[in-house]
């Protein structure tokens, strides 16, 4: 139960994290933490995922309305809120109503720290990059650079598809 | 093994693609960000080692015989040779049988060489033959997007759940004793304790056996007679074609219990007992003696159950080697099916000492449903059905024991007793 309270409370984050952009999304927020927090109480990984991806859309919503200045430490924080988000909800999910020790638990939160290191470490690498990249392409035709821009997020979503459903060289 | 992709990598994907695709949509770079930690998540998962046989695993079950109401404890033993992330270990558990202290399933996390004994009990309905399963064991990857899953089969799975014997010092006396000795007070006459007929000295009669009394007043010499103490051959004839009532508790449970008991009895005072099952499987055990006959018997009554059948078994069709034509014949049924009552008169009528022990299906039935006003009518109308249904039977002459399950049998065979023989028989 403390670990599904935990992503209740990660998933008010996430809804709560683009009210300090634009506090007018209130409506928005709510849905969102009603659906992921359902999910997250009842441990359900499909209901978390829809929470976290109204969660994006509201993130979205508030950059694209507020105009803030880029922020890459929120955008960091809300790709590491996601997938703590889906981590906990599925790993409460398969412990429903079973024996779980506490060095599981410390076993397990010190491999999501792992990844959520290895993931802002990741971020950054990204947001470094993306400077370096807007600096080579400064001057460049805007339809070019989102031209560019999709074609590397389709990329990057077929590679994703692909890293999941290639069979595995295992023993 | 090796791991198989699960559900949560479709999550990872649906939010990686809205993440991009809000980002292309609205321009800001910060949705591109959102997805890295996301990839990064499933690359790592990917990437995770490939899963070995890297553990040795037992399972230990405290006792493989039990009595109704005692508790089975199961130990499993998980050593890692290598460390395990994650594993998940599920015991399945076969039905009417459920966890009485721990849980049937658990998560370990080991180092190298390290051990875990993970103890649960289980608890179950009533008499069985309850089978363990092969252990589950799943392989996680830390995150949850993959898993490796094997079994560990364990030769010795299965613990026989024998009925609660209940203690009986009057079991229903036979008619009909066999040659050998035992307890039961013989009609017939010859060597025993219990005295019988006075009758005129004879040659070859011991002195020690001269009644002085009925010599002194009748003038000549006088013997005593004594009955002789044989034992008998009991075979107790289980009703196992309908059933009523919660598992554990059902009207076939109950049979069973006074079933066991009724054994135990018998065997006790050295009597050879024999069981038929009558069902839609006719199992059978020759009538025996010992301590080996009372775990045969236990054996068939901890698996008695319904089998349908539409097919009426016919009684005639028992070798007499199982059913021997001198027995007593103990016929335990909850009178539901019409084909039993008529198997039993037939046994009756073909001159078996028969008692048929009633076990009433009210009880057994109105713990089924709800209680309530109306519930509560229609299980008193079904009592009173049930008794005249008995007085029937009696009227046919049929010698029936009414018998609610609950109270002790002891007591309902109290109520009943069969009038001393003294007449001779052949």
């Amino acid at each position: 139960m403390t670990l599904r309270l935990a992503a209740v409370a990660l998933m008010a984050i996430l809804a709560g994290l683009p009210l300090s952009i634009l506090p007018s999304l209130g409506a928005l927020a709510a849905l969102a933490l009603v659906v992921g927090g359902a999910g997250a109480i009842a441990a359900s990984v499909p209901l978390a995922t829809a929470g976290g991806a109204l969660a994006l859309i509201e993130y979205a919503l508030a950059l694209v309305v507020a105009a803030p200045d880029p922020d890459p430490v929120t955008g960091t924080a809300v790709g590491v809120g996601l997938v703590l988000l889906l981590a906990s909800v599925h790993f409460a999910s398969l412990t429903r109503g079973a024996a779980v020790g506490y060095p599981v638990i410390r076993s397990q939160a010190r491999h999501w720290l792992s990844i959520v290191a290895l993931g802002v470490v990741g971020a950054a690498v990204f947001t470094l990059g993306g400077e370096a990249l807007a600096l080579a392409l400064r001057g460049a035709g805007l339809p070019l650079v989102v031209a560019a821009s999709a074609v590397g997020a389709l990329m990057t979503v077929a590679g994703a598809i692909a890293l999941v459903t290639a069979p595995r060289r295992d023993a | 093994m090796s791991w198989t992709p699960t559900g949560l990598n479709l999550s990872f994907l649906t939010l990686i693609g809205w993440a991009l695709f809000l980002g292309v949509l609205t321009g800001r770079a910060e949705l591109m960000v959102v997805a890295v930690p996301l990839v990064v998540a499933l690359a790592a998962g990917r990437r995770a080692k490939a899963p070995t046989a890297a553990w040795q695993i037992s399972r230990q079950v405290s006792a493989d015989r039990l009595v109704e109401g005692e508790r089975v404890s199961v130990t499993v033993t998980l050593r890692a040779t290598e460390p395990l992330a994650l594993v998940e270990l599920l015991q399945p558990l076969p039905p009417q049988v459920w966890p009485g202290r721990g849980r049937n399933h658990a998560f370990f996390s080991l180092r190298p060489g390290e051990e875990v004994r993970w103890t649960f009990e289980l608890a179950y309905a009533g008499r069985q033959r309850l089978r363990l399963a092969d252990l589950h064991l799943r392989l996680w990857e830390p995150l949850g997007l993959a898993a490796a899953e094997t079994r560990h089969h364990e030769a010795h799975s299965e613990v026989a759940v024998y009925p609660h014997v209940a203690p009986l010092r009057r079991p229903p006396r036979p008619l009909r004793t066999q040659t050998f000795v035992g307890n039961h007070v013989s009609p017939a006459q010859g060597e025993g304790l219990e005295p019988g007929d006075v009758r005129p000295f004879a040659p070859g009669d011991q002195v020690r056996h001269v009644n002085w009394r009925a010599t002194l007043r009748l003038g000549a010499l006088h013997v005593t007679r004594h009955h002789q103490e044989r034992n008998a051959d009991v075979v107790l004839l289980l009703d196992t074609l309908a059933d009523v009532g919660p598992a554990g508790a059902s009207t076939i449970d109950r049979a069973v219990r006074g079933a066991a008991s009724l054994a135990a009895a018998y065997l006790a005072r050295r009597d050879r007992v024999g069981l038929i099952e009558y069902g839609g499987i006719l199992r059978q055990v020759r009538p025996g003696a010992g301590r080996a006959q009372w775990e045969r018997l236990l054996d068939t009554l901890a698996r008695a159950s319904v089998v349908f059948t539409y097919v009426t078994r016919d009684l005639e069709m028992i070798p007499p080697r199982v059913l021997p034509p001198q027995a007593l014949v103990l016929a335990l049924s909850p009178l539901l099916d019409g084909r039993f009552v008529r198997a039993a008169a037939n046994l009756a009528a073909r001159g078996f000492d028969l008692i048929l022990i009633a076990v009433s299906p009210v009880a057994a039935g109105r713990a089924l449903v709800r209680g309530g006003p109306v519930a509560d009518v229609a299980a008193r109308l079904w009592a009173l059905e049930h008794r005249a249904y008995l007085d029937d039977l009696r009227r046919d002459g049929l010698t029936v024991v009414d018998w609610d399950g609950v109270e002790p049998l002891e007591a309902a065979l109290a109520r009943w007793q069969r009038p001393r023989l003294r007449r001779a028989h052949a």
